[in-house]
């Protein structure tokens, strides 16, 4: 018991090891996949993870046979990991030959693949569910009530991590967005500066006319405010053909 | 503390409202929050993405503008320094502090109700985007718990921040409705005389916003005064000047 109580703290490390700044998801969901071969009672185990838009992909797993029947449960969109991501709730079953009415062409590969038993864990957290963890085995008969738990305690943990590295990629493209915004913004000002010195024109009519021709040559209006600024084109080209400038006195 | 997590939560919520004004909304209310929970006075929070593109989206008193405009015009200011490091720029007691960063601004900073400044990097994951300014009349530092509240402030102006950006994308080239809802971008007379001084001067945008700081500077005039009479055609800065 010991001995296993070392490995489960240790499996626990290496999952928070891969939650550094810059870590991959797939790293991680390989760590989890091999802690939960070593750790639980499974042969082999896999991982399905919903993208951003809400479709299933299989992420990582132990072996190629586990990783070949994540793959044909969603090609057939039957089975229980895809039941489990479904229902948000743990799918267990002991023998699948004895539940093969439920998901007949998942039994038939999961036989073939050498599997008789598959467990099903919910990467859940609060209401959310992103994914599955697939725990199969090649003997008859349910996980142990502790081996249930340590598996969801993995999966938990998994999930925490990919659900963090999600909100923080997020607001980074948000506040990308803002600074872009904040550069063109001061472009498209500086752009009209340019105009109007050249045309002799107001800061209002500098705009109509820089924001004519970026209509007219279906160009960003920060793209065209930029090459101005940075004297890429011409501000008189940009002023041919719509106001001529007024005589300067 | 509670009341941090409140205004975490209020934040939050406020993130869910596809409207840049309440974006606006939340950035001010971290910047009344701020004031209300350390010893300061003032608090602003402004965008940055160099020393030529700044702007404040919410200050909470006419100081905390004021200082903001001074480090603006000058480009240079401890928000500059906190952006440039990414940490915290402590100045317990201005009148004493060794500024090697900002001298100028040091010297004409004696001239508001300042005893001390204390400025903060915001930043999401490894992006910095603004600073929190805030400000004290007196002199003194922070403790240890009051710099704990302040980094978790800015944390949450971060959060707050990111919803400016919420919402469809159009704004994102020309429309930016933040900057334009109730004239908030200060610094536009400022970028569009820099468009002049391109042509006038025939120098490149960063060196022709460096041209009209020091010719602001040189003149003792606010960098926005400078700026309007260039744009108003009432001043030409020509070259043997600045």
């Amino acid at each position: 018991m010991a001995i296993r109580e070392g490995r489960v703290a240790q499996a626990f490390v290496e999952l928070a090891d891969t939650l550094v700044d810059d870590y991959d998801v797939a790293d991680l969901l390989h760590t989890l996949a091999e802690q939960c071969v070593r750790l639980l009672d499974a042969a082999a185990a896999g991982l399905l993870l919903a993208d951003q838009r809400g479709s299933l992909q299989v992420l990582a797993s132990s072996s190629e046979g586990a990783r070949l029947l994540e793959l044909f449960q969603l090609q057939t969109e039957e089975g229980p990991c895809v039941e489990c991501f479904h229902t948000q709730a743990p799918v267990l079953v002991a023998d699948i030959a004895a539940e093969s009415h439920r998901w007949p062409q998942f039994a038939a590969a999961a036989s073939r693949e050498g599997f008789v038993s598959v467990h099903a864990l919910p990467l859940r957290l609060r209401t959310q569910t992103i994914g599955a963890l697939n725990l199969f085995g090649r003997e008859r008969g349910a996980l142990s009530e502790e081996d249930l738990r340590l598996g969801q305690a993995l999966a938990d943990t998994a999930t925490i991590g990919i659900l963090q590295e999600r909100a923080i990629h997020h607001r980074e493209i948000l506040v990308e967005q803002l600074q872009t915004a904040l550069n063109s913004r001061v472009i498209i000002e500086q752009a009209k500066g340019v105009l109007a010195t050249v045309g002799n024109l107001d800061m209002g009519a500098a705009f109509i006319v820089l924001r004519t021709y970026a209509r007219n040559h279906s160009a960003r209006l920060s793209e065209v405010a930029r090459d101005l600024v940075e004297r890429d084109l011409d501000a008189t080209t940009v002023l041919a053909g719509h106001l001529a400038p007024r005589p300067t006195i | 503390m509670a009341e941090l997590e409140a205004l975490r939560a209020a934040v939050l919520a406020a993130l869910d409202d596809p409207d840049a004004a309440a974006g606006v909304d939340a950035v001010g209310r971290v910047c009344r929050a701020c004031v209300r929970l350390l010893p300061v006075d003032g608090a602003a929070v402004s965008i940055m993405s160099d020393a030529q593109n700044r702007e404040t989206v919410y200050a909470s008193d006419a100081v905390s503008v004021a200082l903001g405009e001074l480090q603006f015009s000058l480009g240079e200011g401890p928000c500059f320094q906190a952006y440039a490091t990414g940490g915290p720029v402590l100045v317990p007691d201005l009148a004493k502090a060794a500024a090697p960063h900002w001298p100028v601004f040091a010297a004409q900073v004696a001239d508001y109700p300042v005893g001390a400044l204390f400025t903060f990097p915001v930043q999401i994951g490894t992006i910095r985007l603004a600073t929190l300014d805030t400000y004290r009349t007196t002199a003194g530092p922070l403790s240890a718990a009051e710099l704990s509240v302040a980094l978790q402030v800015a944390d949450i102006a971060a959060l707050a921040l990111s919803g400016l950006a919420a919402g469809d994308d159009s704004w994102l080239d020309e429309d930016g409705r933040w900057l334009e809802e109730s004239s908030t971008m200060r610094h536009r007379q400022v970028h569009q005389a820099t468009g002049v001084l391109i042509i006038q001067l025939e120098l490149p945008a960063g060196q022709a916003l460096s041209r009209m700081r020091a010719y602001a500077f040189s003149h003792d005039r606010p960098l926005a005064d400078i700026a309007a009479d260039i744009v108003g055609r009432r001043l030409l800065l020509v070259e043997d000047q600045g």
